[in-house]
């Protein structure tokens, strides 16, 4: 009896340290994303110069009128910085809207047709994600051109089947609901019953998948600008990277506020959509 | 007069590029050319052997005329163990080498030759008319995997006459066989390559390389290394340098970060120009500055509205800064480009030719001709479509991309709106010159574009960039066409007298410059750094940069 008690309390204080820790994290991950949303949509407000416009020579150190310097033509890197997370959130979160799209669809039609059709699907899902991904998304960046809607169409095609297979599992159990059995027992057409009682109940999992991809999406973005393969005019993180590499700046102090910056911004809005799609999670996640 | 330029001359030359525009091109080249002092630093004790580390980025074979890989630098480094009849002296003109005289007839067909007497090869047997006519006979008959087959398609016959002289009979009048071939190709003995029956499956081993030249390829390590020594012999004087070694990296951050750490003591290859002023602020590290001949330009349809006016391509030329250009993406380290095509540092190069910055009367041309701007868009119309074009260009390029973008800015102030579309380099050659043959016609509007180095370095292969395309103008990418123009390369192709030619050449600069084929935006610069301290005699030929003999010969035996 007290054995027990003892247990349970440990369990629910485990549990309660852990709820509490992955709150503070979610917290952090929306102060991140926040905090970066927030200079996309106020960029042009906050950067102190237009980052297409050539300001001052090129190659320039840090100084209080640039504060990260100057790029190879003189435009100001700060406000390349600024305007930058606008191309990388817009890629990333299109992207992922993209990815979850095919995901829930695949998913639905998948859980809810387990037998021949789910099971045919699934394994063009297991294909996908066992296909090696950076390559592929090389060879298929490289094959269809450089333009930012290629870019987020490349990525989404490619960060799909995570959230497909999330969303399958949740349809399968959805599917044996008293609910559910209850409607299709009654006649209802089965896209009446999925529109109606199983799209609605995975879109809180959808959400967490969302956020997951969006942060994945992001990373992928700025490796194909920063491998030219992204367009390399759009001003992202990816293809400030790509030009710093382009001319050297690796092998120069210019690494300082070149190189760093984008590359800490990268794997701040990577993170930061991490730990929201974490905590979010934790939350959702009925624990299957 | 040497090309090295050391950090005071350099930025002599960069304060003379800011008080842009008005500043040609020409006096950074002359700053560069003529006011740098002669070497700095790197005195060596005599009697202590030099030896110079260079290296390369990749591995260049056997280097024998049918193995060495890269036209560059790997012809540079097959030329320093072999001879050619003609050596190019520092402005790129072809002097008599192996050869003490080359005499040609009035109709440029035969091309008469003295060889120098007493000269050896490698082995010690004497080179001789009869290891000329051979060489020419042997690449002739062995086309295969070799350019030099391509010098010397005129080649009907080489006559000897004795040991010492010789005469080539051309089938066709060509008045830059100099250049394309005696300068071009190397002599190979007789009684070494005789016995090589298929060079194209022959399995060469170093001791193929026999030759006349200043150097003896006596170690090569594949993919690794080449370790050259001196000719002590040779008919010039033997070489200022004993050793060279030759490192083969895998890539440009390896060599850029050995030369910064002194395991090595030149680099025969480019580098870049944001990486001049920074290698050379490194003492003991200097900086060869020099002319190249390859080309940045905008080519645009010249066959089809709006650009078959000459008006819009006119203003397109006032609308370039070029000095803007080259000072932001080249850092100072390019040649304002001649609207004319020729090169301010080339012998043929008609002086009276500047470009003009202008785009007050840009606007007013086009203004005048009636491209107006009637919905207030910023946009000029023309036909009652907006002057809205794409510049197509090629992505690994990443510095023509960045000139793409400042072309764009500077068409925008015009009024022609114009988007950057960076392509793979198939695409983007595809679209400018479809199956490489201008018959084929052309898929763009505006193309940024560039020609290699030979294209330019031979004045007679202008013809083939500005004639229409029926008269011979296979590198006329633009389909441009101008009777004048059609009738002056026919009369150049056959002139005899140089003098004359360069006459020529000066109208039909003029006429480029009126017309616009084509804009020509700048001449990248070829820039070379190497450290003082070990070997700084650098030479720099016009065009073809510091990796040649010249460089490795003492002063008093070059051209």
């Amino acid at each position: 009896m007290t054995v027990t008690g003892h247990r349970q309390r440990a369990t629910t204080r485990t549990a309660l340290r852990s709820s509490r820790l992955s709150s503070l994290l979610g917290l952090t991950g929306v102060v991140i994303v926040g905090a970066l949303v927030s200079a996309a949509v106020l960029a042009p407000w906050l950067a102190p110069y237009d980052p297409t416009e050539r300001v001052a020579r090129p190659f320039l150190s840090p100084s209080w009128d640039h504060l990260l310097g100057t790029n190879d033509i003189g435009q100001d890197l700060l406000s390349e910085m600024i305007f930058g997370a606008r191309v990388s959130l817009t890629v990333g979160i299109v992207a992922a809207a993209v990815a979850l799209l095919i995901g829930t669809a695949v998913g639905v039609v998948a859980g809810y047709y387990p037998r021949r059709l789910g099971s045919v699907m699934m394994r063009g899902v297991d294909m996908i994600l066992v296909l090696p991904f950076l390559p592929l998304l090389i060879v298929l960046a490289a094959y269809l051109g450089r333009s930012l809607l290629n870019t987020i169409l490349v990525i989404g095609v490619l960060i799909w089947a995570e959230p497909a297979r999330v969303i399958r599992s949740q349809v399968l159990s959805l599917r044996s609901r008293e609910h559910v059995l209850a409607a299709r027992s009654m006649g209802a057409p089965d896209r009446w019953t999925i529109l109606r009682h199983i799209v609605p109940r995975t879109a809180l999992l959808a959400t967490g998948s969302f956020v997951r991809a969006v942060s994945n999406a992001i990373l992928l973005e700025a490796a194909l600008s920063f491998l030219g393969l992204g367009d390399p005019i759009q001003k992202s993180w990816g293809s400030t990277l790509f030009w710093a590499q382009e001319r050297l700046a690796f092998l120069t102090p210019a690494w300082k506020w070149w190189v760093l910056p984008p590359g800490l911004l990268i794997m701040m809005a990577s993170l930061g959509f991490a730990l929201v799609a974490f905590s979010l999670e934790e939350r959702i996640d009925p624990r299957l | 007069m040497l090309a090295n330029v050391n950090r005071r001359s350099l930025e002599a030359g960069k304060e003379h590029m800011a008080e842009r525009p008005s500043s040609p091109a020409i006096a950074l080249l002359l700053a560069v050319l003529l006011v740098a002092p002669a070497a700095c630093g790197g005195e060596v004790a005599p009697g202590t052997s030099v030896r110079v580390r260079a290296a390369v980025t990749g591995d260049e074979g056997t280097l024998n005329p049918y193995t060495y890989v890269s036209g560059f630098p790997g012809w540079n480094l097959l030329m320093l163990q072999y001879d050619s009849l003609m050596q190019l002296d520092k402005s790129g003109v072809p002097r008599p080498w192996l050869a003490s005289e080359v005499r040609v007839n009035a109709d440029l067909t035969e091309y008469s030759v003295t060889l120098v007497e007493g000269v050896t090869w490698h082995d010690g047997r004497p080179l001789t008319t009869r290891d000329v006519a051979f060489s020419v006979d042997y690449y002739l008959n062995n086309a295969e995997a070799s350019r030099f087959a391509r010098d010397l398609m005129d080649v009907q016959d080489v006559v000897v006459t004795d040991d010492y002289n010789a005469t080539f009979v051309l089938s066709d009048p060509s008045a830059g066989f100099e250049m394309s071939a005696l300068a071009d190709v190397p002599i190979i003995p007789r009684h070494i390559w005789e016995s090589v029956e298929s060079p194209s499956e022959h399995q060469f081993e170093g001791g193929t390389n026999i030759g006349t030249g200043p150097y003896r390829l006596i170690e090569y390590v594949e993919g690794r290394s080449y370790r050259f020594e001196a000719n002590a012999d040779y008919f010039m004087g033997a070489p200022a340098v004993d050793e060279l070694v030759v490192i083969v990296f895998a890539d440009d951050a390896g060599v850029q970060t050995a030369i910064r750490t002194g395991e090595i003591d030149v680099i025969f290859e480019r580098i870049p120009p944001e990486q001049i002023d920074l290698l050379d602020a490194q003492d003991p590290l200097d900086i060869a500055l020099g002319p190249e001949f390859t080309t940045q330009m905008i080519n645009y349809d010249a066959s089809k509205r709006p650009f078959d006016d000459v008006t819009v391509r006119r203003a397109i030329n006032l609308a370039m800064d070029r000095q803007d250009i080259v000072d932001t993406v080249f850092l100072g380290a390019a040649t304002v480009g001649s609207p004319g095509w020729i090169h301010p540092g080339h012998p043929s190069y008609n002086p009276d030719i500047v470009a003009i910055y202008d785009p007050v009367a840009a606007n007013s041309l086009l203004e005048e001709a009636g491209y107006l701007d009637s919905d207030g868009d910023g946009v000029r119309e023309f036909d009652g479509q907006p002057m809205s074009f794409e510049i197509i260009t090629n992505s690994p390029d990443s510095l023509r991309l960045r000139i793409a973008e400042l072309t764009a800015e500077m068409l925008a102030a015009i009024g022609i709106r114009t988007s950057v579309a960076a392509v793979e380099t198939g695409t983007w050659e595809q679209a400018v010159w479809p199956g490489f043959d201008v018959n084929n016609g052309r898929n763009y509007d505006i193309a940024m574009w560039g020609w290699s180095a030979p294209v330019q370095a031979d004045p007679l292969r202008l013809p083939q960039l500005v004639t229409s395309v029926p008269v011979g103008g296979f590198l006329n990418l633009t389909g441009y066409e101008n009777a004048e123009m059609d009738a002056l390369s026919g009369t150049l192709g056959t002139e005899s007298d140089p003098a004359e030619r360069n006459r020529i050449l000066g109208r039909m600069q003029e006429i480029i410059a009126e017309d616009l084929p084509f804009v020509l935006l700048l001449y990248p610069d070829g820039a070379y750094v190497y450290d003082s301290s070990v070997y700084s005699d650098w030479e720099f030929i016009a065009g073809q940069g510091i990796v040649s003999k010249l460089s490795l010969l003492p002063p008093s035996a070059r051209p």
